[in-house]
């Protein structure tokens, strides 16, 4: 049973930025960020290493990346300036849980020195700022967009595993098989698009570059798309008309928000999220009978696959190998919807990954998930990980059918 | 003639010494005074130390690949220079930058080699900023 969160966490320590008000001089948001952040933790001794959950208004992962942390919660929660209040809430809820220990809200916010700075140094979502460290050290390098930087990672895998360009079209071939079971698949067939339809590897080698190693078919799409899930409580859920698919883990994690930080390039957090996620589960990944991974990339989801366990490290294509994880393969059922690369992905392809995985294990195939009657896959067990970012940020489910 | 690719707008308090040294030709990276160890990009703490104690040092401008790719779509100016190669450098001091790597063929990607030495150089972008790019040397 839930547990009343009421006093179960306090609030430890709380400090400044070094200078506050008319800072004549100059300053940005990053730095009223960390010197707030260091004061804060010499007032209390709290390490920064010890800091395990993350909560600032759109800001959390760069400051994670910023003090060289892992945490194991982020927060970007934007909502004006009870943002922060709204931080508390939401750590409660987190340490209640047992989710994490020690909590940072951290707040900063340059609004003199904006003028000075001509508008940059802000850290503002969605503002063009030049100084952020995307636009002093990546752009000048012409990386625009993830292509241009997953490509990085992907050399580095065939450099360190000896995998090759054909093992990652796999992925893109067997997703593709999904897709044409899928009649709302972008690339179902040729009737919903001129390049629809079956693909073969030879088709992924033979598409045109975006950024070698990654061809076109490499890539996924870039769609219009809406989503959304609703989540309740057992006893709520145990009285709705629907089928409840059960939450029996989750973790998130991150381990850098520029590529300039990621320390190894064939790795993600998803190695600490999905341990996060199986141990609160019970459950390995040799119970995972169906899976969902993020697939901006071929490369994006063969890193995955080795980093949930499904597979042994440096072999991550080999769970696509021959169309293992296709329609009737032997494996397990993997991008069942036919995945960002040729069902849809919008941008962000996070809740894609959940709609799929909700019609699969609640049964709604039946009532013709994705237009098709009859259940797809057998699975009672599902696991479901999300990347974000440049390889940055992971989360991952594990979840279960209803009896 | 002029040079149409981005441009950075140098970040005036952390970043500076590194874009002022770019500008005389000298690669500047930030060193933890506690920890000794040197990291890229600029930090107001220490990324391993949590150290607020940064000095600056000159670097041997020497380094290795760490990994590469060619990128044949880009915007603004990059999209007349396609393909071309880009690449993360594992600096002979500790930590990474990102360049357009120099001295290598685009087009036959495969003899690119991780590891191999490259050594840093500046283009004079503007009157105000100089980039670093890194070339390989062996």
């Amino acid at each position: 049973m839930p547990s009343n969160p009421s006093m179960s966490a306090a609030i430890v320590g709380a400090a400044e930025s070094n200078k506050i008000g008319f800072i004549e001089e100059g300053t940005t948001a990053t730095r009223l960020h960390l010197e707030a952040i260091n004061n804060v933790c010499k007032q209390t001794g709290i390490k920064p290493s010890e800091i395990d959950g993350v909560f600032s208004a759109g800001f959390s992962p760069q400051l994670g990346e910023h003090l060289g942390i892992h945490p194991k919660y982020l927060d970007t929660t934007a909502v004006g300036g009870a943002s922060f209040v709204l931080h508390v809430h939401h750590a409660l809820a987190a340490i209640n849980a047992g989710i994490i220990d020690v909590a940072l809200i951290s707040h900063g916010e340059a609004g003199f020195s904006a003028r000075k700075n001509r508008g940059n140094g802000t850290n503002r979502a969605g503002a063009d700022d030049k100084w952020s460290v995307g636009n002093q050290f990546e752009v000048p390098y012409g990386i625009a967009g993830q292509p241009s930087n997953y490509a990085h990672a992907m050399t580095r895998h065939m450099h360190q595993f000896g995998s090759r360009k054909e093992d990652f079209a796999q992925i893109a071939v067997t997703t593709r098989d999904w897709a044409t079971l899928n009649p709302r698949a972008v690339m179902h067939s040729k009737e919903t698009h001129p390049f629809g339809g079956p693909i073969t590897v030879q088709d992924v080698m033979d598409s045109r570059l975006i950024a070698w190693p990654l061809s076109l078919l490499d890539c996924c799409l870039v769609t219009d798309h809406g989503g959304a899930v609703l989540i309740a409580s057992a006893e709520k859920a145990r009285s709705l008309r629907t089928a409840p698919v059960w939450i029996a883990g989750a973790g998130e994690s991150m381990s850098h928000w520029s590529m300039l930080e990621m320390e190894d390039f064939t790795a993600t957090s998803a190695r600490a999220s999905s341990n996060t996620a199986y141990k609160m589960a019970g459950m390995g990944p040799g119970e995972m009978e169906m899976a969902m991974i993020y697939d901006s990339f071929t490369v994006t989801a063969g890193i995955t696959a080795e980093m949930l366990g499904l597979t042994p490290r440096g072999e991550g294509p080999s769970l696509w190998a021959d169309g293992k994880a296709g329609p009737g393969g032997s494996g397990i059922p993997v991008n069942t919807n036919g995945g960002g690369l040729s069902f849809s992905h919008s941008g962000m392809y996070g809740m894609m990954l959940l709609v799929e995985v909700y019609r699969q294990l609640s049964g709604t195939a039946e009532d013709g998930i994705n237009g098709l009657p009859g259940k797809q896959v057998e699975a009672k067990t599902a696991v479901v990980n999300g990347t974000g970012g440049a390889l940055s940020t992971t989360g991952t489910l594990v979840l279960v059918a209803d009896d | 003639m002029a040079y149409t690719k981005p441009i950075p707008d140098p970040e005036e308090y952390l970043n500076k010494p590194f874009w002022d040294g770019c500008k005389e030709g000298r690669l500047m990276l930030p060193r933890c005074e506690d920890c000794n160890r040197v990291h890229f990009y600029p930090r107001v703490l220490c990324p391993y130390c949590h150290s607020d104690r940064i000095d600056w040092i000159e670097a041997s401008g020497e380094g290795y690949i760490h990994t590469y790719a060619v990128q044949h779509r880009a915007f603004g100016g990059y999209a007349d220079e396609t393909p071309f190669v880009t690449a993360f450098i594992d600096l002979k001091e500790g930590d990474r930058m990102l360049t357009v790597l120099r001295g290598v063929d685009p087009l036959k990607p495969e003899d690119i080699k991780i590891g191999a030495k490259v050594r840093v150089e500046f283009e004079a972008a503007s009157d105000e900023v100089s980039i670093p790019f890194w070339r390989v040397v062996e």
